[in-house]
């Protein structure tokens, strides 16, 4: 059979599955671009044809500036606490002990939850009345009164991201598990017998083997937590005094509660680029990691 | 004193017993083969020595102290595995150097041992490489010159021959055995190559489902087999063994009216169950002491030899003549054989009679 014939077929097979996708997807996508250069409302007229005005401005308010860099603390601050928490508990969870087996089967619990679920439970653990955590702390001393964890700019974001790291970690603990099964045990064994320690086995010898796959989780949840916006719209809408407002929530304002369509879209636009370029880097360091492991 | 005393060593995984009491006293120098089929518990007793494994119970010694629950890397031993277990993100030179870095030697003197020893191994121009860049056969020598660099008490070897091709097997069993001679250190080795271990060793523990059968050097192993089991494990092609019965003017042949008389079975008494195992290079043509007449069924030639399928009476029989015999199937032969070179064992038993 001739190569272009394989090739026609192949593409003739995939035509609807284009189709689809270039109606759901691409269309809209394209109507966003067009809706970022004008001063649409998001009900009424068409707009006005309006230029990069859209762009410049919101790029130059402080609203966005303030956006840019919650999200990235956010981003940062929770995907590293996920990434070593996570490790760290499948090195655990990877030893012989008793018990091993069920706390495995209870580690996915957090991660299947619906992130709503999730956000709902911690708003409760963090209720500035009756939630656990004021209890356990006063109790034990640390606290001298009840405080309002997500009603002060002070705290809010660091409760975010703890409630986000409890619900993600079994992700990366989860991969990590599956990566440390591929460690040959003779590797280990020879590692035990050459004399190394539990840091320089863990940093020479099976290091190694969880790099891609840790790459991979990396890439995962740091596009997600750019992304992210249901936790935070559960637990804080993005207050106190807009201190949790990340780049996903200040777009929903823009478009939805302060219904200006327009710069909605060109928000919008600015941070599917801003993923996009996080992807396609990571992207390319995956490829790296997955070169130098073999 | 002896370098590695064992001593009584069981272990069980659950209620299964997979090693049922071994005793092994090893002198300094000695090159101890652990040789026995697939899941005799070879591995085992190697991990057991190593102490990535603990015995269920018993004693083992390196020189007077015990190293039951000593960790491994405080036993003064070096292992080389039969995956080789290079470490793949690190370089030849670091892979080879990792045990002396670990144990904190200075960077120099750590650099001196390791080209020392590469130069020992011949692997001096692949220094620089990654495991992953490396053939088999250097694979092969990497994990040696790790064990090596080392200069342990006692050497451990889990079937490191077993990944490579015929060829490049024989050149490393050779070489191997260099430097074992240059070396002298005392090594454990384990493998089920009969080969192999009689090539190798200085004494052969021929290990059967748990226990050792027969712990002697390769000469005795393989003339003066203790059991059966031994004498059907070793030898290519194996010992031909044929049904026999104690009689009054020695031992008879069963299906045939051939009388024997082999030395040391004198007392045997009349009517018992015997097997009679004779190696097929111990069979001659016309001109031994007892002569057989059989009939060819099949002749291969082997290269070096015609390796002829006879009958004799009504029971089978391999016989290795000289290649230049001339031999069709279905011609009637004379064979022979020295009863000297007869092995007698008792049927029930399985024990050597003669
Ligand atoms: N960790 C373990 N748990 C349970 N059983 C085991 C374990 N390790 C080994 N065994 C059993 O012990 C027996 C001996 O295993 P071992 O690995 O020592 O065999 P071996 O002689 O090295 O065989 P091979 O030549 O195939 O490597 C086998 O039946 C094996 O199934
Ligand atoms: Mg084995």
């Amino acid at each position: 059979m001739s190569g272009t014939w394989m090739t026609t077929r192949a593409w003739l097979l995939m035509l609807p599955l284009l189709i689809i996708m270039l109606a759901v997807i691409g269309w809209p996508m394209i109507d966003t671009v067009r809706l970022s250069f004008t001063d649409a409302k998001l009900v009424g007229a068409a707009g006005n044809f309006v230029g990069f005005d859209n762009y410049l401005k919101m790029l130059g308010s402080s609203n966005f500036q303030r956006a840019l860099w919650a999200t990235t603390w956010f981003a940062v601050v929770s995907v590293t606490a996920e990434m070593v928490i996570g490790v760290l508990a499948a090195l655990l969870l990877n030893q012989q002990f008793y018990g091993r087996t069920v706390l495995r089967a209870l580690l996915i619990l957090p991660w299947a939850l619906p992130t709503v679920v999730n956000a709902t439970l911690w708003r409760l653990i963090y209720n500035p009345e009756y939630g656990a955590l004021n209890a356990v702390l006063t109790q034990i001393g640390l606290l001298d009164s009840y405080r309002s964890w997500l009603g002060e700019p002070g705290t809010a974001m660091t409760a975010l991201i703890i409630a986000d790291c409890w619900k993600n970690f079994p992700l990366v603990a989860l991969i990590t598990l599956a990566a440390l099964q591929a460690v040959p045990r003779d590797i280990t064994s020879a590692s035990l017998v050459d004399g190394a320690g539990s840091f320089a086995r863990f940093r020479f010898v099976i290091l190694p083997y969880l790099a891609g796959p840790l790459m991979v989780a990396l890439v995962l949840r740091t596009i997600e937590a750019f992304k992210v916006f249901d936790i935070i719209w559960v637990m804080t809408r993005g207050g106190p005094a807009n201190s949790t407002r990340t780049l996903s929530i200040l777009v929903y304002q823009e478009a939805f509660s302060f219904q200006r369509a327009g710069s909605g879209a060109s928000l919008a636009l600015v941070v599917t680029l801003i993923v996009t370029v996080l992807a396609i880097g990571y992207g390319m360091l995956v490829r790296r990691a997955a070169g130098s492991a073999a | 004193m002896s370098t590695l005393t064992i001593n009584a060593i069981r272990k069980s995984y659950g209620a299964v017993e997979t090693l049922k009491g071994i005793d092994i006293a090893l002198e300094s120098g000695e090159f101890l083969v652990l040789l026995g089929a697939s899941g005799c518990g070879k591995s085992t007793l190697l991990n057991i020595i190593a102490g990535l494994a603990e015995p269920t119970s018993g004693d083992i010694r390196i020189g007077e102290r015990s190293i039951v629950g000593v960790h491994p890397k405080d036993r003064d031993i070096a292992m080389v595995f039969q995956s080789y277990a290079l470490y793949p993100n690190l370089t030849v030179h670091r892979n080879i150097g990792f045990g002396l870095e670990m144990r904190k030697v200075d960077k120099a003197e750590r650099d001196r041992a390791v080209h020392e020893t590469a130069k020992l191994l011949q692997i001096e121009n692949l220094l620089d490489r990654k495991p992953g860049q490396l053939s088999g056969g250097q694979r092969q020598r990497v994990a040696i010159g790790r064990a090596l660099v080392r200069n342990p008490k006692i050497f451990l070897f889990d079937e490191p021959l077993s990944n490579l091709d015929a060829k490049l097997r024989m050149e490393m069993r050779t070489e191997l055995k260099r430097l074992h001679q240059m070396t002298r250190t005392t090594v454990v080795y384990v493998t089920h190559d009969q080969i192999e271990a009689m090539t190798l060793a200085t004494r052969i523990a021929v290990m059967r489902n748990g226990r050792i059968e027969q712990l002697d050097t390769p000469e005795k192993i393989y003339n003066r087999p203790a059991t059966l089991y031994v004498a059907t494990f070793v030898g290519a092609p194996p010992m031909n063994l044929l049904a026999a019965t104690a009689g009054e003017g020695g031992l008879q042949i069963d299906g045939s009216d051939i009388v024997v008389s082999v030395p040391g079975l004198e007392s045997a008494a009349p009517g018992r169950r015997l097997v009679l195992g004779i190696r097929p290079e111990a069979i001659g043509k016309a001109d031994g002491v007892l002569s057989l007449s059989a009939r060819c069924e099949v002749a291969e030639l082997t290269g070096p030899e015609l390796v002829v399928t006879a009958m004799v009476g009504n029971q089978r029989i391999v016989a290795a003549l000289p290649a230049s015999t001339k031999l069709q199937a279905g011609d009637a032969i004379v064979l022979s054989a020295d009863p000297a070179a007869f092995h007698v064992f008792d049927a029930q038993t399985e024990q050597r009679l003669n």
